[in-house]
């Protein structure tokens, strides 16, 4: 729990026609090597945002290599319920099997639990986009716009304020930027601090996530006046279509 | 199993579904966690070390891989390969055969194969071979289905076979 | 000097060279050359046909060792198996229609096989099972219908020929012949139709189909078949029915042999290739048949939504 308070914030909102996930880096440097983001990858750095299924993404507040591990599960668990049943696991039922886990580890002695808060996004045809919460004891709820990570009060009022019902999915993104800036330490947003996420539906209806790299972020930030103001060079390569 | 990479499992209905089923399974945890295409030749060997999990009570077919894979330069090449049921890779220069048809394609593909054949030769060579050789074969038959694949595109020709 | 009784004597030179004959297996009348010239049928010359046997103690099972393709599919002689034969008796005669593959094991090994055999110009015999014995064995039984014709001057009917057959085949049983026939013809009671297997059955009927494709044959025929068909009728239910077979089971198909047996003998109707049957039918007005192909999938072309119009 405490590893979570301090934990970059993970923001996320629904709306009727996708979801929108931000998450605020806290490693980062010049030395890091971001060159796997840019490559040939599906987007983001892999710190906070993680593609679960081609239906479900996350947002992930709390110890790194704990998250991993359970975004590796939620992975099995998403291709186990493919091979089962054929059909992308509902997202309710792949949080439910992520607290499963969790709940198992608060039960038994000598095993301490997985410090991970998790925001999941995800579409299914029952109850089509949604957005749940999940935090280290196996407890999880569904949100209509929520938030884990430090200052995390602060974040939630900031959305209560704004947020609408019906809001669309271009009004979300905006939001969570709004409430990006307004919650994380730096002054500026920019791509090294920055991870971001869409799940929208394609043109067949198709559930399409979308983790942008560094370059698409930054194109977005310019777009809603959030960016670095300088570099007038900055030469943001053309955002290409990563997605899976 | 990808844009580039087919495979052909010929042998018991219900295993080719499970398999189908366990490859989309392995494909796609690689793609998932590599964030990148599985290579032919990785998929071969994926193959392999799946069926081979089950040394001892075996799935009942016999794969046949076919794809494009990526040099270092960035070009395509093609790639065949096949195994037995227990997963023992065969990765041919010219054919891979399997089925209960494969002794006589052994014999027609044999004859017709030749080297560096352009597409539509290497798409006629094919399905002469395949035509020919389930005609005499009790067990298959009924038309086939050719899939040529190429760098810019796939192209699936439907043949009309014979009917008994 | 009484040759009969030299013949038989046991103390004359005469037998002396027999039983020497004897003891070196050399055949007394007929020659290995005289053998293959008279096409197997060299033995026949002393009246009663004779077979070596294998020096074992148990000749059949011996020969199964060699032949079951269930219990070894390896083994090294595999019998001929899978077929469709069928002969039905309505107002016009008998129908008779045969597919003609021949498979090893999963192997085509012939597509061009006569399953039907002419034993003479008013009977007909089919083949299912064992190539080699049906083959032998009605060949046999047409020079015996032959001899019947020559000693009574009289045509032999079809239920003698087929109960010559019946019984010799019986006389076989156990020792591993394979047989399904049917023999048809017409004689002084009309058409008939007599089923003989190498069980030893012997049945007569109106309608049968023999063979691993038999089951999708009668499916057609069953539907098909009333004793009124007209000629033309009774030859597209013929075709139709083995095309049904050559469709459905692995083990039939290629081409159609159609026979219809009339009060003046058999005469052959044609050739037919199952495939062709699939896709465009018997040919271009053809009396009975619908037009167009039998095949499914030809019929309802551009009739549903599923399978829309090119």
């Amino acid at each position: 729990m405490e590893a979570i308070s301090h934990a970059g914030i993970v923001i996320g909102v629904l709306s009727k026609d996708g979801v929108v996930l931000a998450a605020e880096k806290k490693v980062t440097g010049k030395l890091l090597d971001m060159s796997g983001a840019t490559g040939g990858s599906y987007g983001g750095s892999g710190e906070k945002i993680f593609l679960l299924n081609s239906n479900v993404i996350s947002g992930v507040a709390g110890i790194t290599a704990d998250a991993n591990s359970l975004v590796n599960y939620a992975r099995q668990a998403a291709q186990r319920h493919l091979f089962s049943y054929n059909e992308d696991i509902p997202v309710e039922l792949l949080a439910q099997r992520l607290c499963d886990l969790k709940q198992g580890y608060t039960q038994y002695g000598g095993l301490r639990p997985f410090g991970v808060s998790l925001l999941y996004a995800g579409y299914d045809p029952h109850y089509q986009f949604q957005l749940y919460h999940s935090d280290p004891s196996g407890n999880y709820s569904g949100w209509k716009a929520t938030c884990i990570g430090a200052n995390n009060g602060t974040a939630t009022s900031l959305l209560k304020q704004d947020y609408k019902e019906d809001i669309s999915v271009e009004d979300a993104i905006e939001l969570v930027l709004k409430v990006m800036s307004k919650t994380m330490d730096s002054t500026t947003l920019g791509s090294e601090k920055l991870e971001f996420a869409t799940l929208t539906l394609d043109a067949s209806k198709q559930p399409k996530a979308k983790i942008y790299n560094p370059a698409e972020i930054d194109a977005l930030l310019q777009k809603h006046g959030l960016g670095k103001k300088e570099e007038g060079d900055a030469a943001a390569p053309a955002p290409g279509d990563l997605t899976l | 199993m990808s844009d580039r990479i087919y495979l052909g499992l010929p042998g018991l209905a219900t295993d080719v579904t499970t398999l189908k089923e366990v490859f989309r399974y392995r494909v796609n945890m690689y793609t998932i966690k590599e964030e990148r295409e599985i290579e032919p030749e990785t998929f071969a060997h994926l193959v392999s070390s799946t069926l081979y999990e089950k040394r001892f009570g075996p799935y009942f077919i016999e794969p046949v891989m076919a794809g494009l894979e990526k040099t270092p330069s960035g070009a395509y090449k093609p790639f065949i390969a096949a195994t037995d049921l227990i997963g023992c890779l065969n990765f041919a220069k010219d054919f891979v055969v399997a089925g209960t048809a494969s002794t006589k394609l052994y014999g027609v593909a044999e004859g017709l194969w030749e080297p560096d054949l352009e597409p539509e030769d290497l798409f006629e060579t094919c399905a002469q071979t395949l035509l020919n050789a389930v005609d005499r074969d009790a067990y298959s038959g009924w038309g086939a289905e050719v899939h040529l694949i190429t760098k810019d595109k796939v192209i699936k020709r439907t043949l009309k076979g014979r009917m008994d | 000097m009484n040759s009969f009784l030299t013949r038989y004597s046991s103390t004359s030179p005469d037998a002396d060279i027999r039983k020497a004959k004897e003891l070196y297996g050399e055949d007394e009348e007929v020659s290995e050359m005289m053998w293959g010239s008279a096409g197997g049928f060299g033995n026949l010359a002393k009246g009663v046909p004779s077979f070596k046997i294998p020096a074992v103690a148990d000749p059949s099972s011996f020969l199964r060792m060699h032949t079951d393709d269930h219990a070894d599919p390896s083994c090294r002689i595999k019998i001929k198996h899978g077929t469709t034969t069928l002969a039905f008796r309505y107002k016009g005669g008998v129908i008779v229609a045969v597919d003609s593959r021949a498979t090893a094991g999963s192997y085509v090994a012939s597509g061009t096989v006569k399953k039907v055999i002419e034993i003479n110009p008013y009977l007909l015999g089919t083949m299912a099972g064992g190539a080699a014995d049906c083959q032998y064995w009605e060949t046999y039984l047409g020079i015996q219908c032959r001899l019947h014709e020559l000693r009574n001057r009289e045509r032999i009917s079809v239920a003698a020929a087929s109960k010559y057959l019946s019984n010799l085949v019986y006389s076989y049983k156990g020792m591993g012949l394979s047989m399904g026939t049917m023999i048809c013809g017409w004689d002084k009671t009309g058409p008939a139709i007599f089923y003989v297997d190498s069980d030893g059955s012997r049945l007569k009927g109106d309608l049968f189909s023999v063979g691993s494709g038999s089951t999708f044959a009668y499916g057609v025929l069953d539907q098909g078949y009333k004793w009124d068909l007209t000629d033309e009728e009774a030859h597209e239910l013929g075709r139709r029915s083995i095309y049904a077979a050559g469709h459905r089971d692995a083990f039939s198909g290629n081409t159609v042999n159609l026979y219809h047996v009339q009060q003046d003998g058999w005469k052959f109707i044609g050739n037919y290739d199952v495939s062709e049957l699939h896709y465009n039918g018997p040919g271009d007005n053809v009396p009975g048949a619908p037009g167009g192909g039998y095949g499914y999938d030809i019929r309802v072309e551009g009739r549903s939504s599923s399978n829309a119009p090119a």
